[in-house]
């Protein structure tokens, strides 16, 4: 009897979490293929045709593709910035002898004890001083600066890892402090670059508050603020802002579902320290 | 190996570069400024502590947004920690569903949280929404506005937070793998139920993850601006604003930089009180 009871529990349990967490999404995109007449009767079924139309009049409405081309630099530019800053450091920290090591692991963290609300103004000022305002370049480096407390441990905690003969044979036939590092060690830790690399290009993909407050104009302005936009500007055409939100989302769910290991691993090594 | 001072420097000077613009100028900027009177058009002048004065005693926005960001805190850091480990627990045993519901769970943790907020935003809405359309089936006479009604809006932004239990879930699965299988097993051997095997043997080893999780969970409420924004912006009135909205709103409506970055002095104290207070609670600083 009892074991009915706990059954049941655990069946309502996950089906809770499905409405939460799977359902918005499921009843979003059938109703981003739905015409507006459809979607404002409230029709809960699937969409009667295929309203294809919504998507193109998403593209149309909203600069999605100019929002998309930014995200995508954005992405991977401040990905591969913040790779090779934290690595390089990671390295130094694992490997050398020097009195700073405490105050460079503090200046890496740093960003774990700072809730980015609290800089809105202070990088506005600071990027508008530096004519950075405005531009990709300064959200590339906010990006690579917010996502070092993640990257610095992941790295760390896998260069630990590497035995260190590889190196010392390295030395020992003359190679180079910066060769050494950048032929044989860097290769060794491409598992790490990718645990912390879709970590580091899902934090820029999707951030918002930076996005809207450090960037003016929509020729700069990444995918997440499209949805912003698309509320406050269009707020009466509801097929292509669902449509919109489809394309915004799809991304981040297809490279969830297809490095999951990696992600989830990465969001475990980057928590340990918080 | 030469433990070259040069190539030290040289490998830290790009990261501490960044820290230096990014964090340690803002932060700078933020504290001394937070001192001073400094709007749009105005000078700079100090003013002393007259801005936090301000804030706790002729703001009643601010204090609201306190007070709720402290209750999101509390709410976060115990029930969804606490959800979150459930849903752990269970699907950390393999049942035919464990994998499917781990990627299904995760799934809101890993989009945007803008694209979140849209979709609540979507699925509330009072006239074409998923929610409302529902009940209307059985009540056709039903209509909340869950965002924009005062008696609706604090819970409704509330529930759109459930979903971030996912990452507790992933990081408390992902920890108990590390649990030799022996230990479990012996419990068995020795008549334990699964549930108890849980509750005595699998959570205490957990303590320190769940620390984490929790410290991540309060922490994130003093970063959600994205979602208040995308739904109802604070609002109605001042019912669902939280410190990051209140401080969005100081610099961009108001343009008022000096009061702004005394909120945001706040928010990092805030921010460090939590992480010390879970830290002793979960006696995190004890060697295992």
């Amino acid at each position: 009897m009892t074991k009915y009871i706990k059954k049941t529990m655990v069946a309502a349990l996950m089906l809770f979490i499905i409405l939460i967490a799977l359902t918005p999404f499921i009843w979003v995109f059938m109703a981003s293929f739905k015409t507006n007449a459809e979607i404002l009767s409230g029709t809960i079924g699937l969409p009667k045709v295929l309203h294809v139309q919504n998507y193109v009049t998403a593209f149309k409405l909203a600069p999605l593709v100019t929002f998309y081309k930014n995200s995508i630099i954005v992405g991977i530019v401040a990905t591969l910035l913040n790779l090779i800053v934290c690595s390089m450091a990671a390295y130094v920290v694992v490997r050398c002898d020097f009195k700073a090591k405490g105050l460079v692991t503090l200046i890496f963290s740093i960003g774990l004890i700072v809730p980015a609300a609290a800089l809105l103004q202070p990088l506005y000022t600071t990027l508008q001083a530096s004519h950075l305002y405005n531009t990709l370049t300064g959200l590339i480096l906010v990006y690579t600066a917010i996502g070092m407390p993640t990257t610095f441990y992941v790295m760390v905690s896998y260069i630990r890892t590497i035995p260190f003969t590889l190196e010392e044979a390295a030395y020992i036939d003359g190679c180079g402090f910066a060769r050494t590092f950048f032929t044989i060690v860097l290769p060794i830790t491409r598992p790490a670059f990718a645990t912390a690399g879709v970590i580091q290009f899902l934090l820029a993909w999707n951030e918002f508050q930076f996005a809207l407050t450090l960037t003016g104009e929509t020729s700069k302005r990444t995918l997440p603020i499209a949805l912003y936009y698309f509320k406050s500007a269009f707020a009466s055409d509801y097929g292509a802002m669902f449509a919109a939100t489809v394309v915004v989302i799809t991304p981040s769910i297809l490279i969830f579902i297809l490095l999951q290991k990696q992600i989830i691993s990465g969001l475990a090594a980057g928590s340990v320290k918080g | 190996m030469t433990r070259n001072k040069k190539w030290i420097a040289i490998f830290l000077l790009p990261g501490v570069a960044l820290f230096a613009y990014i964090f340690l100028a803002s932060l700078l900027v933020l504290i001394t400024t937070s001192f001073t009177d400094w709007t749009i058009a105005g000078k700079l002048s100090f003013i002393g502590i007259k801005n936090y004065v301000d804030l706790f005693t002729a703001d009643k926005g601010y204090l609201t947004a306190l007070k709720n960001t402290i209750v999101w805190i509390f709410l976060q850091s115990t029930i969804h920690v606490l959800f979150g480990t459930m849903v752990a627990l269970i699907l950390a045993k393999k049942h035919w569903y464990s994998n499917a519901m781990r990627t299904v769970f995760f799934i809101p943790n890993i989009i945007s949280s803008a694209a979140l907020g849209m979709l609540f935003l979507c699925i509330l809405n009072p006239q074409f929404g998923l929610i409302n359309n529902l009940i209307k089936k059985i009540n056709g006479d039903f209509n909340v506005n869950w965002f924009m009604d005062p008696k609706t809006a604090f819970l409704s932004v509330t529930l759109t937070w459930l979903p971030y239990a996912g990452l507790v879930t992933i990081l408390v699965i992902s920890e108990m793998s590390s649990i030799s299988d022996e230990i479990i097993e012996a419990a068995k051997v020795d008549g334990a139920t699964p549930l108890q095997a849980d509750l005595y043997i699998v959570l205490p080893l957990m303590r320190n993850i769940i620390g984490t999780s929790t410290v991540l969970a309060a922490t994130s409420m003093l970063q959600k601006l994205d979602i208040i924004m995308m739904t109802t912006s604070g609002g109605p009135g001042v019912r669902t604003m939280n410190m990051p909205m209140y401080l969005y709103q100081t610099v961009f409506s108001n343009n008022n930089f000096g009061l702004a970055n005394a909120q945001g002095v706040l928010l990092i104290l805030l921010g460090v009180l939590s992480l010390v207070i879970i830290r002793k609670l979960y006696r995190m600083d004890d060697e295992d």
